[in-house]
């Protein structure tokens, strides 16, 4: 048994070094926490971004924070925010709900952050939110569109463009430009985006006096969908509308045009990624979705151009996607509300972030409504045009 | 109790601690079952899963206190856990393996269809209760009704199980009955933890308990050394610290964490602390402390 001694000081050891690297640092913070009570925060704002980095939502994260790092190196370059720079504190939960709280906790108790941008997904903004809410730290996410999300309290924002405006916006499209009045509705079960979302449409639908032929279920990770899409053929739909995320969106159309279906696909921004593209190939082609932004090179403001050129010119000439934009304005958004309340203290900013009204951003304009709820305008319907994506049309919400 | 640690500790390692705990109820409870007992099982996110939302239910819908929440929980995990285990206990090896990672699978696909679980969107505004208080004491509390378990008949006889079955009926071990109470105990655990895991994130998804978390808690207890209590607890700390304390290294974190686990195995294949007893380690009093200390959480 000498042996097994041997191991177990040797690993008793490794965590204590494990835990001591981590409290070592924890006291140093301590110190540091004190001194920015006494000379009212150090020389730098500090904002926290919570996402994935890796895991299965990985794609929303990393574009967010490119948009993220943007906005704060053009704040810092115009000479930073009430005279200090913004530092960006960047953490990855791997795509899990559990590590999302603990990287909202580390954010908040060890990097002392004023504001939160994130998460991309609602599933683990809602986990994130009471946190910030109890700790009074303002957290504004760049891509929750779920239900829920912003009634935990009055230090949660979200500055996206939600599926309750979106889709009734493109529903009444559907109907009246494009003349549809039979489709199929596409739910993604385990998916929290999709069951959401699929509720809206559905009452967009019957307010559009539109008729829903079939429905059916498919699972975030299924591979086949021959068995849905047999299901739905013998339809005579114009459409699908289609509620879950682009994997299966690509898949789910390669299985449609392999069977013979000439339909469309109509879906939210779940399906905004490169990934639709490229894995659904032709099969993709004439597919629409809305989403808060697109890159549309007659419509869009002096800005919008601007924050495009920037975008292109680090990133080897590829277009910015909706994640990249919000994040962008998330951080903008949060930069002018500390100017307007000349603080970085998140009791008094996030009055004035609440204040917000027909602010212009990147994205496009966006106003917090009593319940704090952005309102934005307009809503871009997106189509698959020879593999790239066009802007079809924009749709001005009032 | 709750006041000393936020005097030394700041939420974030609260958090952390307060998670390793809850893991440590839970991969406890695993121990029992596939360590001790011998019997694979894939499952063990799922109970923890039937536990949280139980706790969750009970805490959002008919406000009883937390204590009653988290009982309850450990009982409707544990009543599943035989409800699963009659039938399926019969099996062996693989087979109960794959029987066990489908149950896990269904335990996820009807919590995502049933209304009041929220389904897809989860289920949020759950109390925050849980404290590391009383994550400290549940996981003293878990530690010492295993060690008591190991070291009784029934114990003795979960082990004769594991060595051999046939060998130990021969002995008068009524086997089927034995196993059952086994993954009880065990799915009783686990369906604590999870009533503490959901009183702490305050939201749940299906999501979080699919079958890579119940990969997690095995690996748990493989990599601590299968049947050790001490190896369960420190397969555990090791695994769940790991992964928050490399993240200084950022972007190569979970590379670590990987090499970390296959270093580890081919050192250690039994696992870190393979067939080391707890009973063994009381007598070296050195080496304890610092044992318990580390998994306790009191650093």
């Amino acid at each position: 048994m000498k042996k097994s001694k041997i191991y177990f000081i040797l690993s008793a050891l490794m965590i204590t070094a494990l835990l001591l690297t981590g409290c070592g640092g924890g006291g140093d913070e301590k110190k540091q926490a004190e001194g920015e009570k006494a000379a009212t925060g150090g020389d730098t704002i500090k904002i926290g971004f919570l996402g994935a980095k890796t895991g299965g939502h990985a794609a929303y994260g990393v574009e967010t924070l490119k948009g993220i790092k943007m906005a704060v190196e053009d704040i810092n370059t115009a000479g930073g925010l009430l005279g200090k720079k913004i530092e960006i504190v960047e953490e990855d939960h791997g795509s899990k709900v559990s590590e999302g709280t603990t990287v909202t906790q580390k954010l908040i108790t060890r990097d002392k952050v004023v504001a939160i941008i994130g998460d991309p997904t609602t599933g683990i903004t809602k986990a994130a939110a009471p946190i910030a809410q109890q700790n009074k730290v303002v957290l504004l996410s760049a891509g929750a569109v779920g239900p829920g999300v912003v009634e935990i309290g009055d230090y949660i924002y979200r500055d996206v463009l939600l599926n309750s405006v979106g889709a009734p916006a493109v529903t009444k499209y559907l109907n009246e430009k494009l003349g549809w009045k039979k489709v199929v509705v596409v739910t993604s079960m385990n998916n929290d985006f999709s069951v959401g979302l699929t509720d809206l449409f559905k009452e967009a639908l019957i307010e559009n006096k539109m008729e829903i032929v079939g429905e059916q279920s498919i699972q975030d990770g299924d591979q086949n969908f021959a068995a849905q899409v047999t299901a739905i053929k013998d339809k005579n739909a114009d459409g699908i509308i289609f509620t879950g995320y682009y994997t299966e969106g690509a898949l789910f159309m390669k299985e449609v045009r392999k069977q013979g279906l000439k339909s469309v696909l109509v879906g939210g921004d779940g399906l905004m990624s490169d990934v639709f593209l490229k894995m659904g190939a032709e099969a993709v082609e004439g597919s629409m979705f809305f989403c808060g932004f697109a890159v549309d090179e007659t419509k869009s403001s002096d800005k919008t151009k601007k924050f495009i050129e920037a975008y292109k010119a680090g990133n080897n000439g590829v277009q910015p996607d909706y994640f990249s934009v919000q994040g962008y304005d998330a951080v903008m958004l949060i930069a002018d509300a500390i100017k307007a309340a000349n603080s970085d203290d998140p009791e008094k900013f996030r009055v004035e972030l609440a204040k917000t009204k027909n602010w212009e951003g990147v994205s496009g304009t966006i106003t917090f409504d009593e319940s704090r709820e952005p309102i934005k305008s307009p809503v871009y319907l997106l189509e698959v045009k020879e593999g790239k994506l066009a802007v079809k049309d924009t749709i001005e919400v009032k | 109790m709750d006041s000393i640690f936020s005097m030394f500790l700041n939420d974030y390692y609260i958090q952390v601690l307060t998670m390793l705990g809850i893991y440590l109820i839970a991969a406890l409870g695993l121990n029992l079952i596939t360590g001790v007992t011998g019997q694979l099982s894939f499952g063990h996110a799922a109970f923890l899963s039937i536990g949280a939302y139980t706790s969750a239910i009970i805490s959002l819908k008919l406000q009883l206190p937390f204590v009653v929440a988290l009982l309850a929980a450990g009982l409707m995990t544990a009543i599943w856990g035989i409800l699963l285990g009659y039938p399926t206990l019969r099996l062996t090896g693989d087979y109960l393996g794959i029987a066990t990672l489908g149950f896990g699978e269904i335990v996820r696909v009807v919590f995502l269809n049933m209304k009041i679980t929220g389904g897809a969107l989860g289920l949020a505004g759950i109390p925050r209760s849980t404290s590391l208080t009383m994550v400290i004491i549940l996981v003293f509390i878990t530690i010492l009704a295993m060690f008591r378990l190991e070291n009784s008949r029934f114990g003795r006889s979960l082990i004769a199980i594991r060595e051999d079955e046939i060998a130990a009926e021969a002995m008068g071990i009524n086997i089927t009955k034995t196993k059952i109470t086994a993954f009880a105990l065990g799915t009783f655990f686990a369906g604590v933890g999870g009533g503490l895991y959901a009183h702490l994130i305050q939201y749940l998804n299906p999501q979080d308990f699919g079958f890579v978390k119940s990969f997690d808690f095995l690996a748990f207890i493989v990599l601590g050394g299968l049947g050790s209590i001490p190896g369960a607890i420190l397969g555990t700390t090791v695994l769940t610290l790991a992964p928050e304390f490399l993240r200084f290294v950022a972007d190569y974190r979970m590379m670590i964490y990987g090499l970390l686990m296959v270093f580890m195995m081919i050192v250690r294949p039994r696992g870190l602390l393979g067939g080391v007893k707890l009973s063994r380690l009381f007598a070296k009093k050195k080496v304890q402390t610092t044992g318990t200390s580390a998994s306790g959480g009191a650093n």
